[in-house]
């Protein structure tokens, strides 16, 4: 736990963070909206108290309720990974504005994040399905995600395989999937 | 009497992408028969004069797995590339949330078959950060002496892979005794090859045994003679180094850019590496340097590999006799619930930072198992580091990022 | 009928196969035998007056026969050397230490099926393959391979080999074009700037040589080399003689100049469309090429078929031994001899192992014996017969090479094609023009006309 970066966040972010500074292990985490993504992350990237050069991780996360979209990043002045949560995004049409801008490596993890949530990230270039193939519907890490509506929209719908999918036993429905206060 | 129609049009809008998928290929062109989605693909797939595209992939001798590049080509000049993921795409992290903890740790083993421990670890480091588990020390200690024992395998197959795809036949051959000799060795510790399946949350599953040391000590004798052996093809090699010399260059500031980490970040000259930068395990207890070159092209790349064989070694020979006594297992109930909560955790491995961010709802299913793997990042680096190369370098520069593409589709 | 019909069903394979076979036979005798007993006569006559036709036919069929045998061995010879080199086995199955292995593979391939991808030009594409074994075929018809052993002694051997050879690229550019695969033509286009390129210092380096033997038959070459090995040319075109391995190793399409088929690149180069025997007539070919330049090698540079020492007159050995003049004595040595050797080469084992039954002890000795009697009389062919004493020494010699180009192939990786070209225009030919403008100036300062 690194207390000065605490100090310093809270200092440089004061009004911009949408809850505490969060901090266990060697993680400081900070809260802020999607709309503030490229200030925040431009002046810790740039800023000499900060210097958070690397990019460790983009991913995206469903809560349930809300999307997010977590940085991880690192810095030589501090021992802490730094962990942004942009957080709020919208379930229906979730967007937050892309860092490709700072780290042209962020690209590929936004299409996955894409590819898998859904979020939609501008200002990224090539913002296309990665993994999936190109007519696939679905967004498979989403928490409202069920195997019988995806096969339905699939282009293979209606072919019989030799495996028989057995009928689910619970059906997701927007009231009984998993949540979490992440 | 009406004929049937032709397989392929069927009633349905003409932009929808699945008829026009749909159609008799007789002859492949690598042009997607949709419309182009983004702006940049549009862009890719218009050609200028005298471009061509070629398809390399998915069945290519040198893609390192099932990965299909779509290269638009001047001549031999590469101009501009498509990397198409997705032809190993497992859903890795889609299993892992409906599997409980101990049972994530075997669906992390097959995201890089080369470097399965490594893949363990972060998600191990993640989920004990979440349970705030203490590992015992003799644990800590074998874990960081098989992880050094799967980077050496690791590097050695990189060496001759490297060579392989600059069209040397011998070396993949020789190093592949190192990488048996070390793929027995840990099949002695863990019970498997290649999957080992071996860390566990607050510890590791089973004490060092009598074959495990033996093997290793046998090996540890001869070791340092073979590898100098086997680099002794490639290193003093004209046309190896000749080739490898000034490709595909990659400065500082690219390769932040491009999240680059590990081995291909320190051949650009920084000396990152997580081991001291943010120490996990015992690695302060441990004395190694980090290799850096300064050069950032291929042979650098190649040679910053080369050298942590050797730091690997020297670890390893730290871990065998600074090994203490003890369990190697904490104590934990079988079933796992922790708070909810979040937790990110990162080790260095043989590609660079292999991490792994999970989010707990108290449950005794991880909510969300984020898995970062340098593979994929860095292979999206060859975007950058390819155009303006011929075909022959731009899989040499492939190779020399070592990519493994079942760490790239998850 | 059903009688026919039954005792056709009943017959095994074999018995079917020689029942169809032998028929035909018979039917081709009687008919050969019809011919000349009919115009016997002309024919020898028109054979006695063309005696070059029937040279020719002989030479062109020979050489064919022995390409393929050749390029076995040298398939053979390089998956076992080079598994050696990568601490393999290679192959061990079909037959003693895997050798047949390459024969069977030239079966396998022969059985294949034979087609050709959609889009493709298929004359073109069934032509190519033809036109690189031809070239191939045709280059072995002027090596000399023996003092008098040679398909043809042609006066310009050496402009033919390099003509013959070249139009290997020809049919490479075919094969490229016709296949409607980009890879295919990758590699057609790179063999074709390739080939062109080490064409010009392949054959610069040899007018060095030329200046000095005065002639381009390789007959008359390998004649000039005689006597003790210092005379052989390759020192005294030391330069020449690497440029040409060099520029004839990228000729060859061998590693580390194999970029038309370079299979990390461009998965197989030209031949990425092909199966079945098209694809084995390229195979071939490629080998019957290494086999081709290493005897060009030979022929030029070291001797040909000249043993490294001559044998001072005094020491010569004449076993003249004229098997005719020993009449009847021959045939009672021929009924005598091998049965008595048997039993005498088999009484040590028989009686030195108890343990070891006596016919066991005879196969023993007559393994022995026919080893023994392959000595004797190969080492009287050896010595008495020039051709034979010729043959090996150049089998010797250009196997000598081939092992080098294997050798390299297990150990060089693969250049780039703008170092290959850059290696061929900034130094081979430079190298060559050097090589040549110091040779003329040697002949001119040492013997002025």
């Amino acid at each position: 736990m690194d207390a000065a970066l605490k100090r310093r966040l809270e200092a440089r972010f004061g009004d911009r963070l949408t809850g505490p500074v969060y901090q266990r292990h060697d993680e400081t985490e900070i809260r802020i909206g999607p709309g503030d993504v490229p200030d925040v992350c431009r002046a810790l990237h740039d800023e000499p108290e900060f210097r958070f050069r690397l990019l460790a991780d983009l991913a995206g996360v469903d809560t349930g309720d809300v999307m997010q979209v977590v940085y991880h990043l690192w810095g030589e002045t501090s021992p802490d990974w730094l962990r942004i949560v942009a957080d709020g995004l919208s379930r229906d049409d979730p967007r937050v504005p892309s860092v490709t801008f700072l780290w042209q490596g962020a690209e590929w993890m936004e299409r996955e994040a894409y590819d898998m949530f859904g979020i939609t990230f501008e200002g990224n270039r090539d913002l296309r399905r990665i993994y999936m193939p190109p007519d696939y519907q679905s967004f498979p890490l989403r928490k409202d995600f069920f195997l019988p509506d995806d096969a339905a929209r699939s282009p293979g719908a209606g072919v019989r395989h030799m495996e028989q999918v057995h009928a689910p036993r619970n059906t997701r429905t927007a009231d009984t999937i998993r949540k979490v206060r992440a | 009497m009406t004929a049937a129609p032709p397989h392929g049009q069927r009633e349905a809008p003409s932009d929808d992408p699945r008829v026009q998928l749909d159609q008799d290929a007789g002859v492949f062109e690598p042009v997607p028969p949709y419309p182009p989605r983004t702006e940049r693909e549009a862009e890719f797939y218009t050609l200028g004069d005298g471009e061509m595209f070629i398809n390399m992939g998915p069945q290519h001798p040198s893609t390192h797995g099932v990965l299909r590049i779509v290269l638009k080509l001047e001549g031999e000049v590469v101009v501009d590339l498509d990397p198409v993921l997705g032809y190993l795409h497992r859903g890795v992290e889609k299993l892992c949330e409906n599997a409980d903890y101990h049972h994530s740790i075997a669906y992390l083993d097959p995201l890089e078959y080369i470097s399965s421990l490594f893949c363990e670890w972060p998600g191990v480091l993640a989920f004990e950060k979440l349970l705030d588990v203490q590992v015992p020390r003799r644990a800590e200690y074998i874990r960081v002496l098989s992880t050094e024992l799967n980077r050496i395998l690791s590097h050695s197959l990189f060496m001759g892979w490297m060579a392989l795809d600059l069209g040397g036949l011998t070396p993949i051959l020789w190093s592949f005794i190192e990488r048996d000799e070390i793929a027995e060795m840990l099949a002695a510790l863990t019970g498997q090859r290649l999957l080992y399946n071996y860390l566990r949350i607050g510890g590791v599953n089973g004490d060092i045994n009598h074959e495990f040391m033996s093997r290793l000590g046998d090996w540890m004798s001869r070791a340092t003679n073979q590898i100098e052996n086997n680099l002794g093809l490639l290193n003093q090699n004209e046309i190896f180094v000749r080739r490898m010399r000034g490709l595909g260059k990659l400065d500082k500031e690219t390769a932040f850019r491009m999240a680059v980490t590990g081995p291909n970040l320190r051949a650009t000259g920084v000396p990152l590496d997580f081991r001291r930068a943010h120490p996990y395990s015992v690695f302060p207890e441990l004395e190694f340097d980090i290799p850096t070159r300064d050069e950032g092209d291929c042979l650098a790349r190649y040679l910053v590999r080369m050298d942590e064989i050797k730091q690997s070694l020297r670890i390893i020979d730290q871990c065998i006799h600074k090994m203490p006594d003890g369990p190697v297992m904490a104590k934990l109930p079988r079933l796992l619930r922790p708070r909810p909560g979040r937790a990110y955790a990162a080790v260095e491995g043989p590609r660079g930072q292999y991490a792994a961010y999970v989010v707990s709802d108290g449950t005794d299913q991880p909510f969300r198992m984020r898995i970062h793997d340098p593979s994929f990042v860095h292979l999206q680096s060859v975007g950058v580091l390819m155009p303006g190369h011929l075909i022959a370098d731009a899989m040499a520069v492939m190779a020399s990022l070592d990519p493994i593409m079942g760490g790239v589709d998850k | 009928m059903t009688a026919v019909a039954r005792s056709w069903g009943r017959l095994t394979l074999a018995g079917k196969i020689l029942f169809t076979v032998i028929p035909i036979l018979l039917l081709l005798t009687a008919g050969l035998v019809l011919v000349v007993v009919l115009f016997g006569k002309p024919i020898v006559d028109f054979l006695a007056a063309n005696i070059w036709l029937v040279r020719f036919i002989v030479a062109a069929s020979a050489v064919l026969l022995m390409s393929v045998p050749t390029a076995f061995l040298i398939i053979y010879m390089e998956m076992k050397v080079i598994a050696l080199m990568n601490l393999r086995i290679g192959p061990d199955r079909v037959g003693p230490f895997g050798s047949l292995l390459s024969v069977v593979h030239g079966l396998k391939v022969l059985m294949k099926e034979d087609f050709s991808p959609t889009g493709s030009d298929r004359l073109v594409f069934t032509l190519a393959p033809v036109v690189v074994y031809m070239s191939a075929v045709m280059s072995l018809l002027v090596l000399p391979f023996a003092p008098g052993l040679f398909g043809a002694d042609i006066n310009i051997g050496l402009l033919y080999l390099f003509a013959v050879g070249g139009l290997t690229v020809v049919g490479l550019l075919m094969a490229g074009w016709s296949s409607f695969n980009k890879y295919s033509l990758l590699g057609g286009l790179r063999s074709a700037a390739q080939v062109v390129s080490y064409e010009i210092p392949l054959t610069l380096s040899v007018v060095g040589l030329l200046i000095l033997t005065g002639t381009m038959s390789l007959n008359q070459i390998s004649l000039n080399q005689a006597g003790w090995f210092t005379n052989w040319y390759v020192f005294q075109q030391p330069l020449g003689a690497l440029i040409f391995f060099i520029a004839a190793t990228a000729e060859g399409n061998r590693t580390p100049f194999d970029l038309t088929e370079a299979d990390s690149e461009i998965v197989a180069g030209f031949a990425t469309e092909y199966s079945g025997m098209r694809f084995g007539f390229f195979f071939f070919a490629e080998y019957v090429n290494v086999f081709i330049v290493s005897g060009l090698f030979v022929a030029l540079f070291l001797g040909g078929w000249n043993a490294p020492i001559a044998w001072p007159e005094a020491w010569a050995i004449h076993l003249t031994f004229d098997p005719g003049s020993t009449g009847m004595g021959l045939l009672f040595a021929l009924l005598l001899v091998p049965p008595i050797l048997i039993l005498a080469l088999a009484a040590p084992f028989y009686v030195g192992r108890s343990s070891l039954p006596w016919w066991q002890a005879l196969i023993i000795g007559f393994v022995l014996f026919n080893v023994l009697a392959i000595v004797v009389v190969g080492g009287w062919a050896f010595i008495s017969l020039d051709w034979v004493a010729g043959l090996l020494w150049f089998l010797g010699k250009t196997y000598l090479f081939v092992f080098t180009f294997v050798w390299m192939r297990g150990t060089l990786p693969r250049v780039r094609i703008d170092q290959l070209m850059g290696f061929a225009w900034k130094w081979l030919l430079p190298a060559s023009l050097l090589n040549l403008f110091v040779t003329a100036l040697a002949v001119i300062v040492i013997n002025p006309r």
